[in-house]
């Protein structure tokens, strides 16, 4: 089973274009993914694609993944349209690595996009609720910031967490998006502004919650066969791990964790041989602060219950021991449904290249991506490890996983 | 003569009071008599009042709903002018599917033809929400209210309808609702008004001893004009000061006597006389009582609403239709889940006792793909995982119940089985408010309109 490797990455800016549609951002996140790429690659050398996406603006669409295809130039290719609500891009990047792994595809393009700004209030509400458990949950009334909201009063319940804790998330992400050239919401708040925001779903105020937003961002996948034709710096798919669960949070075990990221997580790093403790950055699903918390623990950062504390005490800021969202979050860089899971695979693939700018993480070297779509019904976490400069004729295969000397700064 | 006994009786009245000061200040004069009126929820109607109430009674006479023979339902405000309501009335409440149903309407005199109606076994249920225009006498002294009545053979229970009568004539213009139209009105011809009120009461009164009465449940349409009839029941203003909702509850429309006759019986009043008076006649009937009757009343005062709320609540200020886009949940998927819906009928998993709601699809513990043997669950649960949804954060199908009502509650709540053999989840709007670890029993709610279809379900309330 071949190796898979992250060659290229890229994202359109994520924001509110209304002079720009599905197609033109996806052209965007291409022309980017293909220009990051340091040998340069052609088009013609992309052998499949899988684009995720949910709705573009809430209208029902057939055929969005062969559209876009064919407007940025990839012709007759095989390209299948992946959607797993939030986590569809993240879905779409784990379908490029099976087909890589299968044998049927040297090089893929895995892209994702949203178009979530340009319809009417009433358009944008009917559309947003469509990925959770429709008709008993929604029909209690409930959005997503409300399913979210009641997870956080069991979290609470249960743990103590408080709503300072779901602050700290919303600073930190704002702090590292106001770096981001690409984020949708590029301002810092304080931790008053954040609590004392007006009420989404009680105790979720607006700041702990994450905006809609149109983006695009696409990532390349290339074999162990042909890697080197690409880039000398590898960046590899180290573990992948999916998992699905009850759509409905009424329906599930627990209310304080989301067993679906469990799962994934899980698998990810048996694939990968790792542990969280070797993970030196990570992109988390944090749709609302509250997810961000129970990401911590359900991807083993903290222990159950420890996630508030653990924010609060600076662990997961740029210059702590395990940043998470350096990239801003779905917080502060924005949640373009489709193109969230390709966007954090991005910050993933420039983390580990060192062009993250001002928001880079010092001496990154393992890095984790986790995309949950609904509240919990799939979730797909993706480990990357830069794999050190080999000496030329060194066979492909795993890289030992020691930390180098002086090669982390944790 | 047919002479039911009443069994048990219920009442339910919303809790929100708009005080007549208010409406005083809004239009510089309130309706004669009313203190306050009650001021119906966004979400609640004839039938969920009706339901409401009609529970209360199945609850006080220790009667399953599975053992009526028949069901009557009396408003003026039906919440659909065709259609399925008697079926949806009788789904609610567990009334078997081949009980005899009868729907009373047109006039506010049709909460006293159910009870005259009424055979043995059966359940009458009153419910009324009358509007009229804001600026209108009847719109100030609109309020809301509902009364079930569990009836039997003569003989089984202590309160019996003794004697009735009835006399009705042609009474053009005095209180009407055209064809399409929402709001009472009255041409307010003050002398043949009256006389179009007291006049059909004397005659009735004629076969019928009233002037005993301990208390008399009488309709009102305001805090005044029941008093006019004094002279023709032979009985002193107290009487009917001693059980008449109107002074608290406003113009309660065809459910005015019939809660006036619940009370004066809950209250342990022996001879009750209730005249429902409208469309032009009079319904008089004596009940007499010898013993306790079992009664569970609703009718407390709870949140003071000013009176842009109370247009706001009663929906005179939006629209109350959702419109239809992505997520929608089809007619037929939604009819069969009515059980659920409106009685929470969970499954139980023949193959490991597991229990699951909604009971469809694989076992959540065995994932086995089974046939569930239908279960109730217990009255009661507790909530597991609660938040409130700030105004505008509604999804679509609520965005109107919202703008007339404002922030809701959305919970988790477990129940155990009624058996108390294994417990299940599930989401559900809350009424008022709920936080983890209350305990809550559900209620009759109107969920959401779309393509003019109101869809009701199960809602929580805080026990």
């Amino acid at each position: 089973m071949s190796e898979v490797y992250v060659v290229g990455a890229g994202q359109s800016d994520f924001g509110s274009f209304p002079d720009e549609t599905y197609r033109s951002l996806f052209a965007t996140a291409f022309e980017a993914a293909c220009d990051s790429v340091p040998a340069g690659v052609d088009r013609s050398a992309i052998d499949e694609a899988y684009v995720g996406t949910l709705g573009v603006g809430g209208r029902q669409l057939g055929l969005p993944g062969p559209a876009v295809a064919d407007h940025v130039g990839l012709d007759g290719i095989p390209v299948t349209r992946v959607e797993n609500a939030c986590a569809a891009g993240g879905s779409a990047v784990r379908q490029g690595v099976n087909a890589i792994r299968a044998g049927t595809a040297d090089v893929v393009l895995a892209g994702g996009v949203e178009v979530m700004t340009d319809v009417s209030n009433d358009a944008v509400r009917f559309w947003l609720g469509v990925s959770g458990e429709t008709e008993w949950e929604r029909l209690s009334g409930t959005t997503f910031s409300g399913v979210y909201a009641q997870m956080a009063s069991a979290h609470m319940a249960e743990y103590g967490t408080t709503q300072d804790h779901l602050s700290h998330v919303a600073v930190k992400n704002h702090a590292n998006g106001a770096k981001n050239p690409h984020a949708h919401l590029r301002f810092e708040c304080s931790l008053e502004q954040a609590t004392n925001a007006p009420t989404v779903a009680d105790p979720l105020t607006l700041f702990h919650c994450c905006p809609t937003t149109d983006g695009a961002a696409c990532v390349l996948l290339v074999s162990e066969d042909v890697v080197d034709e690409f880039t000398d710096d590898r960046i590899r798919v180290a573990g992948v791990g999916a998992a699905a669960d009850s759509v409905g949070l009424f329906q599930r075990d627990t209310y304080t964790a989301v067993p679906a990221s469990q799962r994934a997580a899980e698998t990810a790093y048996a694939e990968a041989d790792m542990g969280p403790e070797d993970v030196d950055f990570a992109e988390v699903h944090d749709c609302f602060a509250i997810a961000e918390l129970m990401a911590y623990e359900d991807l083993g950062f903290c222990e159950p219950g420890e996630a508030g504390p653990y924010v609060a005490s600076g662990a997961t800021a740029l210059d702590g021991e395990l940043p998470v969202n350096p990239s801003g979050g779905l917080k502060s860089k924005g949640h373009p449904i489709g193109a969230t899971g390709t966007g954090q695979l991005s910050e993933a693939f420039h983390q580990l290249s060192g062009t993250a700018g001002d928001r880079q993480v010092d001496g990154a070297r393992v890095g984790l991506t986790h995309n949950v779509g609904g509240s919990g019904g799939a979730a797909v976490v993706h480990v990357l490890e830069r794999e050190e400069p080999r000496s030329s004729g060194e066979s492909s295969g795993h890289r030992p996983r020691e930390r180098e000397e002086g090669g982390d700064d944790r | 003569m047919s002479r039911p006994a009443i069994r048990a009786v219920g009442a339910y009245a919303p809790s929100r009071r708009l005080p007549a000061d208010a409406i005083d200040a809004a239009w510089g004069s309130s309706p004669s008599g009313v203190e306050s009126t009650a001021v119906p929820a966004a979400d609640e109607d004839a039938l969920t009042m009706g339901v409401a109430a009609a529970k209360r009674a199945l609850d006080a006479g220790g009667v399953e709903p599975n053992a009526l023979d028949w069901l009557g339902f009396a408003t003026t405000t039906p919440p659909m002018a065709e259609g399925d309501l008697l079926a949806r009335l009788a789904s609610m409440l567990g009334v078997p599917e081949d009980t005899t149903t009868r729907l009373y309407t047109g006039s506010v005199r049709a909460g006293t033809a159910a009870l005259l109606d009424a055979p043995g076994s059966g359940l009458v249920v009153v419910a009324d929400c009358p509007r009229g225009a804001p600026d209108d006498d009847r719109g100030h002294a609109a309020g809301a209210g509902a009364a079930a009545f569990l009836t039997g053979p003569e003989g089984v229970a202590p309160t019996t309808v003794t004697a009735h009568a009835t006399h009705a004539e042609p009474a053009p213009g005095v209180r009407f609702r055209r064809a399409g139209s929402e709001t009472v009105e009255g041409l307010g011809v003050s002398t043949y008004d009256r006389s179009a009120f007291v006049d059909p009461v004397a005659t009735a009164c004629e076969d019928v001893r009233t002037e005993d009465a301990d208390a008399v449940a009488i309709t009102a349409p305001d805090g005044k004009r029941p008093y006019r009839a004094t002279g023709a029941l032979g009985v002193e203003s107290e009487a009917i000061r001693a059980c008449s909702p109107v002074h608290e509850l406003g113009d309660l429309g065809a459910a005015s006597a019939p809660v006036a006759l619940a009370r004066a019986l809950a209250e342990g009043h022996e001879t009750v006389v209730c005249v429902g008076v409208g469309g032009g006649g009079a319904d008089v009937l004596r009940v007499e009582s010898t013993g306790t009757i079992p009664a569970s009343l609703a009718l407390d005062a709870g949140e003071t609403v000013e009176y842009a709320e109370a247009l706001r609540l009663r929906g005179e200020l939006s629209d109350e239709e959702a419109g239809t886009g992505a997520a929608y949940v089809t007619m037929p998927t939604w009819t069969r889940s009515l059980p659920q819906r409106h009685r929470l009928v969970a499954g139980r998993c023949p193959d490991c006792d597991a229990l699951a709601f909604p009971p469809e699809g694989a076992c959540p513990d065995c994932r086995e793909l089974v046939d569930y043997e239908a279960v109730s669950l217990a009255p009661t649960g507790t909530v597991e995982a609660a938040t409130r949804i700030g105004q505008g954060g509604a999804p679509p199908e609520f965005a109107p119940q919202q703008a007339r009502g404002g922030a809701f509650g959305v919970a988790v709540v477990r129940f155990e089985a009624a058996d108390g053999a294994g417990s299940v989840s599930l989401p559900g709007q809350v009424v008022g408010e709920a936080s983890v670890g209350d305990e809550v029993r559900g209620v009759l709610r109107r969920l959401y309109t779309q393509e003019g279809v109101t869809r009701y379900g199960t809602k929580f309330e805080r026990v």
